[in-house]
């Protein structure tokens, strides 16, 4: 088992440092800097972009800027953000919080309805509920995601103005409500953004589910507990359920990094200033530091979730024993 | 247009007076002489929906239009520019810091007698030794302030006594004042003073923005508001309104959205198709205002691949003509601003001093294009694109995926062109990619955006061959001696009349010359909630007196109730 | 796990269920329409989709019934441009999928038969490259070209779609490479390539083509994932994504900008995904790989 963990843990830190790297080159090489689109006013010369330049050392060769980043790094200091004129620690404490409650509900809702939906259509494989319920999800899964934003905002915000059409609170009176109203407030702009988050995941949720009951329904155990004249729900929900939640588990390790990312597109048409609104933006800015950060952070959120997961599926799973 | 008031001697007092009343009675209407507010009128609560965020609020290291904004607002000049946006001598400059002013004979010094009466937010009074320290920061390398360019002129500044500030200039030129006066904001060395320049740029000081404005910062939420709140004993007297709110959304469609659902009161940029909404709105209005921001597509007469020879399309100069009467300019003024567009008249806004729309143009003529288009060798190939030894009529159009407007532009300007047998393509990049684009020269035609100052100087580093080069902006290499000549005295006569018979002179050759097509004046409409009523708007900036803007008492909404309690 | 029934499964059953398949003929019926409307676009475009009939006064007009999907912010019309957008969509997504489908299988093929060292490099590239969302990994890389052609953006999509593929490719041969006849194959003296080519791809080439149906819905959404950002397919050549994107600033007043294409990115996605169910099903009706090859959650957010 501890041998097990070190070789995941090093095999994650490679990856992290892999992809870390690759985004820190990546961004380097990509024409334009911080300063170009920092100091973008027309009336600013080139004579004083190029002072800011020599003065952030972004005219050093990418190999030296690079061990000044790996030090800087190794001492928990993450840098100074050039387009938000902020250290990247605070830009980060901003949005992360903001990312991990739209991701976070959003998660929780779309497993939750997912799994449901799921167990509901494997209940009868092949019956006209199953192939009704499919199809309906088939459609949720081909929907493109921005576009799905899109509409629903265009419906329940311009069209029927039932909810606020972007943003986390209300932007100038959120500070004088009461605290009844805050929540009240804080409630209404999570509607629109969550809702769209778990139709969206929600479709590739259930499908999964219904693949890992239909695959471990057959099993003798299963039969066993039928033939022991357990009723089909009982049976699933004490066997069958406990053995597929398990790619559930692996499926939820995946989910966590791609939301965490930021699901930009839903942070790009509601507006909510998340981490993947937070890292688009800083690539077209180049803001080097705050790119390299932010993969960092994902990457690390994504090796990390792998790793539970795995974990998870292990401790769930008596037949995997962990050498 | 609203004035502001002379601080003469018998106003100071009434002034004075008014400032102790401020603390009794909030209703005190300060110096303003406005007919139509009443004293009930003080307060309420104005919001300003913007995409962009500010980044610092010290002055000298302002970058993004939010930063100018907002430390307009926070912070006073020695003196403001008049109305008129006069830059030569110190003609119809009012006093802010400086009560008043003398010249040395020989011009090369200006003694300012800073008001004892101002105060900073903190309360500190300011001192002459304040001034010195804004002059000296901003000219100080380590900071690399970008306005250092703007004040190469000014030598030093001497503190003769704690409220009497000298400025020394080497040379005596026409603008001398205004660099001093227009281009600092002056800043307190007491709370600055302790940190070295070099660590200006990120530290948090910066981010305090304590000055002696009309109104003071209360909250800063990054990328959520800025919350400035009324200074009510400020020696200028209180602003009319209890809070300015900078609502930051992500984004223009987000800043948008929030004016049209009455979450805010201002949105500045207005486009065309958002016009129509106003036709039943009892809230809100639009009103057209002045800037010093045009955009044009600007044509490099360098080639990008080496820039020692001319640009093989737009070095000639029949060419560069065919395009512009390629170009139904009135037509996509109409298609991107409906009937609010402000035509451009050459390389020039309308609210500068020199700007003159009688100039003649270049007539929009698709016939007389292609026939000139002939006579210069260029014929239609069998693709319908134009072609003259062996090469093709065809170039990119670079511009910067930021502005809808500039992209909308492309697209128009994309199919002009094809009409003639040009083919253009919109080479559309982020801010990054462009700004490097521009700086490399290495581009065919781009959209630029231009903002120029009130003073001369600007079309100078924009149009005239000493621009051409990293200390410029001129992105185009345009060069041409009759223009330079007409430039150079227009920024070096003392005679306002002269300076604009100058700018005149260069702007017709110009146009005539056609270095680049003069598409837009930029954001010259805003949607303005009905029941605010704005006090004058310049054209550096439709804020410059925002604190005279008021809200009638009897249209009070819920945020303007707020009161000047501080924000929680 | 069920690689075996894989290998044994008969050609005429799989043709038989797809046949009486409803899924594949709604989902060919679709396909069909979507494709003769790309092929024949010239013809059946009623206008020039990059005609600008009049900038000042036909604007941003509702659908009619001489535009009867309106005419966008510049005038053209957008049954025009949505004719021609289906066009430069599909063969993106066609021709990036043919070349990560290939690539994808070739290298899962060879780093399962091989085994080893080539397995391992090859394995931990896939597992860095799923550890970053395609989309940020594109935007990172885009970035690096001020403006990228379409074939260039082909190539990167091609290029983050082979992921999936090589896994499941690679999977499926490892659980070939000692089945009996592969072994009996080798024994008998077949050189490395021709087992590959001859026993190891032929019943591993089934899941890839289901793989790479449903990735053909996933690479669309991917472009115009893209193209809503403003750097997927460059206007003025339209593509679904950048047609949508114009129309995003307009929601509240040109909704046909955004609802059309959408509509038609979404009723072609759904084809391919419907037709990817189908072929698997038919290859394997048990289902014994539950969703294995299709990434359940869309990585691109």
């Amino acid at each position: 088992m501890r041998r097990y963990l070190a070789a995941r843990l090093l095999q994650a830190l490679g990856v992290v440092i892999f992809v870390t790297t690759f985004a820190f080159v990546m961004i380097h090489l990509a024409p334009g800097d911080p300063i170009a689109a920092a100091l973008a006013r027309p009336n600013i010369t080139d004579a004083m972009r190029q002072e800011w330049r020599t003065a952030y050392g972004l005219d050093r060769p990418v190999g030296e800027q690079y061990v000044r980043w790996v030090a800087n790094t190794a001492r928990g200091n993450l840098g100074f953000s050039f387009s938000h004129r902020r250290p990247v620690r605070d830009v980060f404490a901003d949005a992360l919080p903001n990312t991990l409650l739209l991701s976070g509900l959003g998660l929780v809702l779309s497993f939750a309805i997912g799994i449901v939906v799921g167990v509901v259509q494997a209940e009868r494989p092949g019956s006209g509920r199953d192939r009704w319920l499919g199809r309906v999800l088939l459609v949720l899964y081909s929907v493109p995601d921005f576009w799905l934003a899109l509409v629903i905002l265009m419906v329940f915000a311009y069209r029927l103005p039932l909810f606020p059409p972007g943003g986390m609170t209300d932007a100038v009176m959120y500070e004088y409500l009461s605290p009844g109203g805050k929540l009240l407030d804080r409630a209404r702009h999570l509607v629109l953004p969550v809702m769209t988050l778990a139709i969206l995941t929600a479709a590739g949720v259930a499908r999964f589910q219904r693949g890992a009951l239909l695959a471990v329904l057959p099993s003798d155990w299963m039969r066993t507990a039928l033939a022991k004249g357990l009723s089909w729900r009982a049976a699933v929900a004490r066997h069958a359920f406990r053995n597929a939640l398990l790619p559930v588990i692996t499926l939820f390790g995946l989910a966590v990094p791609a939301f965490a990312t930021g699901a930009i597109f839903v942070e790009k048409v509601f507006s909510w200033p998340g981490m993947g609104l937070v890292v688009v933006n800083a690539i077209a800015a180049r803001d080097y530091p705050l790119v390299t950060a932010g993969v960092m952070l994902l990457s690390v959120l994504v090796a990390a979730c792998a790793l539970l997961a795995d974990l998870a599926v292990a401790a769930a799973d008596p037949r995997i024993r962990l050498g | 247009m609203l004035r502001f008031p002379r601080l003469s001697a018998r106003r100071t007092r009434s002034a004075t007076l008014c400032i102790f009343a401020t603390l009794a009675f909030s209703g005190c209407k300060g110096l303003e002489d406005t007919k139509s507010a009443g004293p009930a009128d003080v307060g309420g609560t104005l919001v300003i929906s913007t995409p962009s965020d500010a980044g610092t609020l010290l002055p000298p290291l302002i970058a993004v239009i939010t930063d100018r904004q907002v430390t307009d607002l926070l912070y006073d000049r020695l003196a403001d520019i008049g109305d008129d946006l006069n830059s030569v001598g110190d003609k119809g400059f009012k006093p802010q810091l400086a009560e008043r002013w003398e010249w040395a004979a020989d011009s090369l010094s200006i003694v300012f007698h800073i008001n004892p009466r101002a105060r900073w937010h903190d309360g500190v009074p300011v001192r002459a030794s304040d001034v010195r320290f804004s002059v000296n920061l901003i000219k100080d390398r380590a900071l690399a302030s970008p306005a250092l360019p703007l004040v190469t002129n000014i030598d030093s500044v001497s503190v003769r006594d704690s409220v009497t500030a000298v400025a020394w200039f080497k040379k005596r030129t026409p603008a001398q004042f205004y660099d001093l006066v227009y281009q600092v904001s002056i800043v307190p060395e007491h709370v600055l003073g302790n940190t070295p320049a070099v660590q200006l740029r990120e530290a948090e000081v910066g981010r305090r923005g304590i000055g002696s404005g009309r109104f003071r910062l209360a909250a800063w939420q990054p990328g959520t508001k800025i919350e400035l709140i009324a200074d009510t004993a400020n020696y200028r007297g209180r602003a009319k309104l209890d809070r300015v709110i900078f609502s930051i959304a992500p984004d223009f469609t987000a800043a948008l959205t929030r004016f049209f659902a009455g979450d805010a009161d201002i949105f500045e940029q207005l486009k065309a198709e958002h016009f129509a909404r106003f036709a039943n709105d009892t809230v809100r209005r639009m009103q057209r205002y002045p800037t010093l921001a045009y955009t044009t597509l600007t044509m490099n007469m360098k080639d990008p691949k080496s820039p020692a020879q001319a640009h093989p399309i737009f070095g000639d100069r029949a060419v560069r003509r065919a395009l512009t009467m390629a170009v139904d300019r009135k037509a996509m003024l109409r298609n991107a601003f409906d009937t609010a567009g402000v035509p451009l008249f050459g390389p020039f806004p309308r609210g500068v001093s020199v700007a003159d729309t009688t100039l003649p143009q270049i007539a929009y003529d698709t016939t007389k294009a292609k026939a000139l288009l002939d006579s210069a060798g260029w014929t239609v190939g069998p693709d319908g694109v134009r072609i003259k030894n062996g090469r093709r009529l065809e170039f990119t159009i670079t511009l910067p995926n930021s502005s809808a407007l500039r992209k909308q532009y492309a697209v128009l300007l994309q199919e002009a062109f094809r009409k003639i047998g040009v083919s253009a393509t919109p080479d559309v990049s982020d801010i990054a990619t462009f700004m490097s684009k521009l700086a490399g020269r290495a581009f065919d035609m781009q959209i630029n955006n231009y903002v120029t100052d009130p003073d001369v100087w600007g079309f100078k580093q924009s149009w005239s061959t000493a621009g051409i080069g990293k200390d410029g902006s001129n992105s185009g290499s345009y060069s041409n001696p009759l223009v330079d000549a007409m430039l150079d005295s227009a920024t070096t006569t003392f005679d306002p009349a002269r300076t604009r018979a100058y700018a005149r002179r260069a702007f017709e050759t110009l146009i005539e010359d056609a270095p680049g097509i003069w598409l837009y004046e930029t954001a010259a409409v805003m949607g303005l909630d009905k029941r605010i009523h704005p006090a004058g708007m310049r054209a550096d900036g439709y804020w410059s007196h925002l604190a005279d803007w008021w809200i009638p008492a009897s249209q009070r909404s819920a945020r303007d109730k707020i009161g000047l309690r501080p924000t929680p | 796990m069920g690689a075996a029934s894989i290998g044994h499964r008969s050609d005429s059953s799989v043709r038989g269920r797809l046949v009486s398949d409803g899924r594949v003929r709604l989902a060919l019926g679709v396909l069909g329409c979507v494709a003769l409307v790309a092929i024949f676009a010239p013809m059946l475009a009623p206008y020039d989709p990059r005609l600008q009939l009049d900038i000042s006064h036909l604007q941003s007009q509702p659908p009619s019934f001489a535009h009867p999907l309106g005419t966008d912010t510049f005038s053209r019309d957008v049954l025009s441009r949505l004719m021609y957008g289906t066009r430069v969509s599909l063969t993106v997504a066609l021709v990036a999928v043919f070349l990560s489908a290939t690539f994808g299988t070739m290298l899962g093929a060879i780093a399962g038969y091989v085994g080893g060292a080539v397995d391992a490099i090859v394995m931990r590239v896939v597992d860095a490259a799923f550890s970053i969302p395609a989309i940020l990994l594109l935007i990172v890389v885009i970035a690096l070209w001020g403006n990228l052609s379409v074939v260039t953006l082909t190539l990167l999509l091609a290029g983050v779609g082979w992921f999936t593929i090589s896994r499941l490719v690679r999977a499926e041969t490892l659980a070939i490479r000692d089945a009996d006849y592969v072994v009996a194959a080798r024994a008998l003296g077949a050189s490395g390539w021709r087992v590959l080519t001859r026993h190891v791809l032929p019943n591993a080439i089934g899941s890839a083509v289901v793989s790479a149906t449903l990735s053909v819905g996933n690479i669309i959404l991917l472009e115009a994932g893209l193209s809503y950002l403003g750097i997927g397919v460059r206007p003025p050549t339209p593509s679904w994504g950048n047609i949508i994107e114009e129309g995003s600033t307009r929601l509240s007043d040109v909704w046909w900008l955004t609802l059309f294409p959408g509509l038609a990115i979404l009723v072609t996605v759904f084809a391919c995904n419907a037709l990817g169910e189908a072929l698997r099903d038919a290859l394997d009706p048990r289902q014994l790989l539950p969703a294995h090859d299709d990434a359940p959650i869309r990585m691109n957010g």
